[in-house]
């Protein structure tokens, strides 16, 4: 409704501006011809004037109200003339009032009209207002629309001029930044840079080159950091476009900013972060990589790459196949990795050879794990490789070793039995396999009394072994074998090692030695015998030379050719040769001749005794060898029956020796060489069997060794 | 005038064995049971050039006795009969020009032997100047 009533108010208030200024101007003329009391401006002035109607009438009222002032102030002539005075003042009053009337009407009528034109003049303004209100909300949201898109997209908006310096940063530059507008505005952007700037001279000459160009850059990295700022700087990304004007003169450049220290400190991490993981598996002594299933390598540690002779970088990217020198390897290595990526299974490999690029063969471990490698989305292998080169020597070491100690203690004659400590067997030796019966792997569990029941009663033994922590010695234990009394040594020792408890029962049979011993002490007694027997038979001598010497001195003097005899016959008449004739008929030549050679048997006899029991005698003789056999076999016949022929076969027939060491030598000889299990041991030769005979105690020089051979 | 022999043994029968037949060989033996009477002998001016000793003897030992009688008598030669089946010439018994064929054990079952061995040492001590 308000447009269509006030649309012709323009025209309308025209036509009542000219009827108020008439109504105006006949009233003036009608007070101006009476008093001329006030000369007020004419209209015409009025209508050319161009203020505002309320300014205009203001005014107006402000003249007349002066005017009416003056003319109030009280004169002290006027009185007499009071009566006309008071008329002409009615008059005056009259025409005042009704000049004041009509001005009021033409002023009410006036401010009537001003009120209507401002109220349209204001509702015009009104709607001028909101339309103008509406296109700045209209441009101020498309304005921060545009800034929005564009901080969007970045974080700042930025624009330097002709000179490369900075006219305008948006608000987020500095609220990103902190760096305040002063240290800006007015400055090119590598004075905000000097560290980047030093740092990167190339990077910021390029830069520099393109705006001199004038040309658009994009992605423009740096530093920002103020000399006298503090903290650590930003690093910003920019990118600019020139501006130009409409005859096309550059005025500068507009472009975005965005802070990516963030991105930077989180890429500078991650990479900090991968040099770190690097670092680590540099320090790896063992060999780390990866590859794709076509054998390439993706990563590798040093030692991979050391192995391989390479640096790292040379070696990643690299095929296996390339790089590898043994092919045979890289085949089955490849084939294993194949496995391994389509399974999706890892893989240990606990031995397998690989040779290095200098060509020394090594026994490496590997375990190989599937893995899918970031970005290609493609399954890959890693892999860890350990060299146990040395751990497999001394794991062969230990293998051999054991077989070794294995080898020792089944070389042992004594039977050995390992038992834990509840008498469980955990070890025999062959001895005691072949004592038992059983092998060790039949035997290990069982108690060792139910395996070895002649030494059941070594489980107390044992106990008391482990207990007291020293071995328990039960010497000369008596077995029956075989009906045969044997004798065994048996003795527990406990293990010491923590680990593992328990004690070997050794057993030695000593059945052997007990003989010895008792041999032994039969011939001390027979030497204490024979010390005795030499030197009665020393004294035994005199009586026997009484007796030999005696009877040789009776058949000389009895003898009949002997001058000597037949004079003392003669002296007492005897007829010697009648003498002797009874003597020999009478048998007493013969017995006397009996006599001389029992003598001398019993001096043979006598000799070899002292010659064998002269056990501390150490002297070498020229002996005869075929006179020592028969002193050998003429002893010996009373030992043992020899109706074998004894052949003597001797290199020379004297030599110096020990007599009665060689005595013992050949009459022990003699003693095996009739024994049945020795006779078994020796060798037929030329269909007889010999046997050789040296002994250290009997030659000297060594040279005289002897052969004795017996004959059957 | 046959020449003397001079006989030390202990044993009295093996002393008068010994002298019967070295006498039935013509020798002059004068026979003692120890040293010290055949010292006493041999002092008495006798030249004694052969002389058998036994070992072991009641006032010395065989050895020590060659050993004087040597000292006092060089050219007395010695035969050594011992029942010591063990003997072995010492040394300086050997220096003095002894060997093992002087030495005979008893028993003797031939008394020959020895009164070869004397008939033969008193020939060389006669040849010799």
């Amino acid at each position: 409704m308000l447009p269509s009533l006030w649309s012709p108010f323009p025209h309308r208030c025209r036509r009542l501006r000219i009827c108020l200024l008439a109504v105006l101007v006949v009233a003036i003329g009608a007070i101006s011809p009476v008093g001329g009391i006030a000369e007020p401006s004419p209209p015409t002035s009025v209508s050319t004037a161009t203020p505002p109607p309320s300014d205009r009438a203001a005014t107006f009222l402000d003249e007349a109200s002066t005017h009416r002032r003056n003319d109030d102030a009280p004169s002290p002539n006027a009185v007499p003339r009071q009566s006309g005075l008071l008329a002409a003042v009615l008059h005056y009053a009259i025409w005042i009032l009704g000049s004041l009337a009509a001005i009021a009407i033409a002023t009410l009528l006036w401010s009537s009209l001003l009120q209507r034109q401002v109220t349209q003049r204001t509702r015009q303004l009104q709607r001028e207002l909101n339309e103008r209100r509406q296109a700045e909300t209209a441009l101020r949201e498309s304005e921060a629309r545009f800034r929005d898109v564009t901080e969007a997209a970045s974080d700042w908006i930025w624009e330097m001029n002709g000179n490369l310096r900075f006219t305008y940063l948006s608000e987020r530059f500095y609220a990103l930044t902190g760096i305040a507008p002063q240290h800006v505005l007015g400055r090119a952007r590598w004075e905000l840079a000097p560290g980047d700037l030093a740092g990167n001279p190339q990077k910021w000459r390029r830069h520099r080159q393109l705006l001199e160009q004038r040309q658009p850059f994009r992605d423009f990295v740096y530093q920002t950091r103020l000399s006298d700022a503090h903290g650590e700087g930003r690093y910003l990304k920019i990118s600019g476009k020139p501006i130009h004007d409409a005859e096309g003169r550059f005025r500068g450049y507009r472009g975005t900013g965005t802070d990516i220290t963030e991105q930077v400190k989180a890429e500078m991490a991650l990479h900090e972060s991968e040099l770190r993981l690097r670092r680590i598996i540099d320090l790896v002594p063992h060999m780390i990589f990866a590859k794709d299933r076509y054998g390439h390598f993706l990563l590798a540690n040093r030692a991979t790459a050391a192995a391989y002779g390479m640096t790292i970088e040379a070696l990643t990217n690299h095929s296996h196949r390339l790089v590898h020198g043994a092919d045979e390897e890289v085949e089955r290595m490849l084939a294993d990795d194949l496995e391994v990526i389509e399974s999706g299974v890892s893989k240990l490999i606990a031995e397998e050879a690989f040779t290095d690029h200098t060509g020394h063969t090594r026994t490496m471990q590997t375990i190989k794990i599937p893995f899918v490698e970031p970005g290609l989305n493609e399954t890959a292998v890693l892999g860890v490789s350990i060299d146990i080169t040395e751990q497999k020597h001394a794991k062969e070491e230990v293998a051999r070793m054991r077989l070794y100690l294995r080898n020792i203690i089944d070389s042992m004659p004594s039977i050995l039995i390992g038992v834990d400590p509840w008498g469980y067997i955990t070890v025999l030796n062959q001895p005691a396999e072949e004592m038992s019966g059983l092998s060790w792997e039949t035997a290990q569990g069982r108690f060792f009394g139910d395996v070895f029941p002649q030494l059941e009663s070594q489980f107390e033994q044992v106990r008391q072994a482990i207990q007291l922590g020293r071995p328990i010695k039960t010497p000369r234990m008596t077995f029956d074998v075989g009906g045969e009394l044997h004798y065994a040594d048996v003795m527990v020792y406990p293990l010491m090692a923590e680990s593992a408890g328990g004690a070997v029962i050794r057993m030695d049979d000593v059945t052997a030695r007990v003989r010895i011993e008792s041999m032994m002490v039969q011939t001390e007694k027979m030497l204490s015998v024979g010390g005795l027997a030499a030197g009665m038979a020393h004294e035994i001598n005199n009586p026997l030379g009484v007796i030999m010497q005696g009877s040789q001195n009776i058949l000389r003097r009895i003898d009949p050719d002997m001058p000597q005899n037949r004079e003392a016959a003669a002296a007492i008449d005897a007829d010697l040769h009648r003498i002797n004739r009874y003597l020999a008929e009478r048998g007493i030549l013969h017995f006397l001749e009996g006599i001389r050679e029992a003598g001398a048997r019993a001096a043979k006899i006598v000799a070899d005794m002292l010659s064998f029991s002269r056990r501390s005698e150490s002297h070498f003789a020229l002996v005869d060898l075929e006179e020592m056999l028969e002193t050998v076999l003429r002893l010996a016949a009373s030992d043992y029956d020899l109706k074998k022929k004894i052949r003597l076969q001797a290199h020379h027939h004297r030599t110096r020796l020990r007599p009665s060491a060689a005595l013992d030598v050949l009459r022990q000889n003699g003693n095996r060489a009739s024994d049945p299990e020795f006779a078994q041991e020796r060798r037929p030769s030329h269909g007889r069997r010999r046997h050789a005979v040296a002994d250290h105690r009997l030659a000297h020089p060594p040279r005289t060794g002897h052969r004795f051979a017996r004959s059957d | 005038m046959s020449a003397w022999v001079l006989i030390v043994d202990d044993e009295e029968m093996i002393r008068e064995n010994l002298k019967a037949y070295l006498e039935d060989e013509g020798w002059r033996v004068a026979a003692f049971e120890a040293v010290a009477p055949a010292l006493r002998w041999l002092r008495e001016g006798t030249l004694c050039q052969i002389c058998i000793m036994d070992m072991r003897l009641p006032d010395m030992d065989g050895n020590t006795a060659i050993r004087a009688l040597h000292q006092m008598y060089p050219e007395m030669e010695f035969l050594i009969h011992t029942g010591s089946s063990s003997y072995s010439l010492p040394d300086d018994l050997r220096a003095l020009g002894l060997d093992d064929d002087r030495v005979y054990q008893k028993p003797l079952n031939d008394m020959a032997p020895l009164a070869a061995a004397a008939r033969t040492l008193a020939a060389a001590r006669e040849t010799r100047p």
